[in-house]
């Protein structure tokens, strides 16, 4: 499918954000480390090494976890009246308004060009092993697919189910999960490039690398 | 001491039945939930419930022993009733509720005990030295491809040497239960691909990648020993169950009390004689682990009567109720509620009766609703109920934790187990006339995401309602 870059890229440029809700990953009393409005900054370093700005601390059975940002950006909408306080799970804290950066550009509009295998269901996701075990030796892009080949284990109502790949024939260009996590119904779990494909996808790539920076 | 408050650490129906046994015994509870179960109607009960301090809280998960000991202390709770799954047979989890700093009555046995006999493994060694029989196998975890096979050429051998036509085993996951990572090997030359898939399933779902290896006994039929002790050496039964009728994955789906009948079916030994000795055997194994709550013993017995015991659950099992309704209690009409006898022995009360106590009367049938494909193997269905309504009769009982006054968004993160129904006649027949009779009064509509209309097992329920207590 060809798509149409400029409405894409002029659409990214005239908002160029995602807010990302940070949220409590279990119970437990919370102290925030960041004020309204802060400019927090996500990993970095070669390999993202470096943790990013630290958020928040939350302590629950005498264990104390320090939770940094994973991406950079604004703070906005804080809940000041938790702070000190016993929170339960999935306690909206405040959110992280993130300025997109070219790479993350890139991921966002290959959606739309890679062949999507999306998820069946809600469900946790891990790669088959043998696909696993092949993109370990080798880099993803030459990881190749094809009908027929179990590529998914979907973790589904406790029972494990395989899921084989029906569609074309192509690398495995981007897994868009890390194994064991909740995938939404409909979200993109692989992004397959045909061979016929690769060098418009290197195109697009390139040109959003160019244009992006004007 | 002031007035004992009941963590409820777990979801579903169990979570209803325990929220009203605490209401029985007039204790405080306090439920958990995750976001996924945030319409579940145990949440729903304990948020609206007045009183005078916070009854619901949501944590990331069941599973996490940290979240729900945070909760207990957030809460004030005294106790932690772990339902069945989850912590129930988690003798790290009893044993940190009771040693801590705050401590907690774990509502189940002594942590000592669920370590003795939680363990398939153990409690086949146990079982051995009692001369209570067990199933062929290995009598611990492996973890060695090499010794797994070896151990499966043995039992193919010893199967053979037996004259059985097909012999085949089974590959469980150790740290498994409830019917889940499960799976049956026809020949050796298919052993090794079994064995790495459960080790995976295992390594994945609990942990542990620990598997057993056991002969897998055909034309058997499934019984249960449903027993109550307390912390003062009682010991008594609530007779036994069978539980037979599964899916294609082991799990069970109608259960009946007691477990043979001989007025309704013909069987090649003495059935009174073999339901009389596996309760001996399981009392046996239950006074000298020093067994110190509800618990149930299940147990294959073969098409000649010979009996193998499997494995003890350590905890309340989903079938307890059928137990209690064909049980009576000083002539009373009214049956026991055994999730309310567990809370009361662990918070250290004495039965307050003894077996000469007990009499049996007439059978019980559980039917367990899932939202299931039976004819494409059991696959869990998804989607949403709509409606969902069911008979109103004194001879029945239903728990769920599906809302009837509003749509039902099934979790995908658990079973699709959605309902039970509990079903007394004066007989086997009636029993089962009854069952027959409730499953067709009962409507279920819902709609999944390709808005196709939902499936459940309700058809296959009926269908094997003649079969139960039949080899």
């Amino acid at each position: 499918m060809d798509i149409n870059l400029n409405d894409l890229l002029r659409r990214y440029r005239s908002h160029p954000f995602e807010d990302y809700p940070v949220e409590t990953p279990h119970t437990g009393v919370v102290f925030l480390k960041v004020k309204e409005g802060q400019t927090v900054k996500g990993p970095g370093g070669e390999w993202l090494h470096r943790p990013g700005t630290m958020l928040y601390v939350i302590e629950r059975e005498r264990n104390v976890k320090r939770t940094t940002a994973l991406w950079s950006g604004q703070v906005s909408g804080i809940r000041l009246d938790i702070e000190g306080q016993f929170v339960e799970a999935g306690e909206l804290l405040f959110s992280i308004r993130h300025q997109l950066d070219k790479e993350e550009i890139i991921d966002r509009i290959l959606t739309q060009v890679l062949y999507i295998l999306p998820a069946p269901q809600r469900a946790r996701y891990f790669l088959a092993p043998e696909i696993s075990a092949r993109m370990e030796k080798q880099p993803k892009e030459g990881v190749s697919v094809e009908s027929g080949d179990d590529v998914l284990i979907m973790s589904l109502m406790k029972r494990d189910t395989v899921i084989s790949y029906e569609g074309v024939p192509g690398a495995l260009y981007k897994v868009y999960f890390k194994p064991g996590d909740t995938v939404e119904q409909g979200s993109p779990l692989l992004g397959i490039c045909p061979p016929d494909k690769l060098r418009y996808v290197q195109k697009v790539i390139q040109r959003i690398r160019t244009e992006w920076e004007k | 001491m002031g007035k004992e408050r009941v963590l409820i650490a777990n979801r579903g129906e169990i979570a209803l039945r325990i929220i009203q046994a605490c209401k029985d015994l007039g204790l405080d509870y306090v439920v958990l939930y995750t976001k996924e179960d945030e319409f579940s109607l145990h949440v729903r009960i304990a948020q609206q419930e007045e009183s005078g301090f916070k009854k619901a809280y949501r944590v990331a998960n069941y599973k996490d022993p940290n979240e729900i000991f945070s909760v207990a202390d957030e809460a004030e709770c005294t106790a932690i009733h772990p339902g069945y799954g989850f912590f129930s047979e988690n003798y790290g989890f009893a044993r940190r509720a009771a040693m801590r700093n705050r401590p907690l009555t774990f509502i189940g046995p002594r942590w000592e005990v669920i370590r003795d006999l939680g363990s398939k493994i153990n409690t086949k060694r146990l079982a051995k030295d009692l001369n209570v029989p067990v199933i062929p196998g290995s009598d611990g975890s492996i973890y060695n491809e090499l010794e797994a096979e070896g151990v499966a050429e043995e039992l193919f051998f010893l199967q053979k040497e037996q004259g059985i036509q097909h012999p085949s085993i089974l590959v469980k996951a150790s740290a498994g239960g409830g019917g889940m990572g499960i799976e049956e090997v026809c020949h050796l030359d298919a052993f090794r691909r079994t064995y790495r898939r459960i080790q995976n399933y295992a390594k994945r779902q609990f942990g542990d990648e620990g598997v057993l290896i056991e002969q897998c006994l055909r034309d058997y039929q499934h019984l249960e020993v449903q027993l109550l002790c307390s912390s003062h050496a009682e010991v008594v039964h609530f007779g036994t169950r069978n539980c037979t009728i599964q899916s294609a994955g082991r799990q069970k789906r109608v259960e009946v009390a007691p477990g043979f009948d001989s007025a309704v079916c013909e069987y090649a030994f003495d059935a009174r004689a073999v339901l009389d000795r596996i309760v001996k055997y399981s009392v046996r194994l239950a006074k000298h682990a020093g067994y110190d709550n509800i618990g149930t013993w299940e147990w294959i017995v073969s098409r000649d009567g010979s009996p193998y015991l499997m494995e003890v659950n350590t905890r309340i099992q989903v079938e307890n109720e059928i137990s209690a309704c064909i049980s009576r209690l000083n002539g009373s009409n009214e049956p026991p509620n055994l999730i309310r006898d567990q809370i009361r022995v662990a918070l250290g009360d004495r039965l307050g009766f003894t077996q000469k106590n007990i009499s049996f009367e007439g059978t019980s049938i559980e039917l367990r609703i899932v939202a299931e494909d039976t004819k494409r193997g059991f696959v869990p269905w998804c989607g949403t109920i709509t409606r969902f309504d069911y008979p109103d009769e004194p001879w029945a009982r239903l728990y769920s934790h599906v809302p009837r006054d509003t749509p039902y968004k099934i979790p995908t993160e658990y079973d699709p187990n959605f309902a039970l129904a509990i079903i007394w006649g004066q007989d086997t027949e009636q029993a089962k006339e009854r069952a027959r009779q409730f499953q067709n009064r009962t409507i279920i509509e819902g709609k999944g995401a390709g808005d196709e209309s939902i499936i459940t097992n309700l058809e296959y329920l009926y269908d094997r309602i003649d079969d139960v207590l039949q080899f």
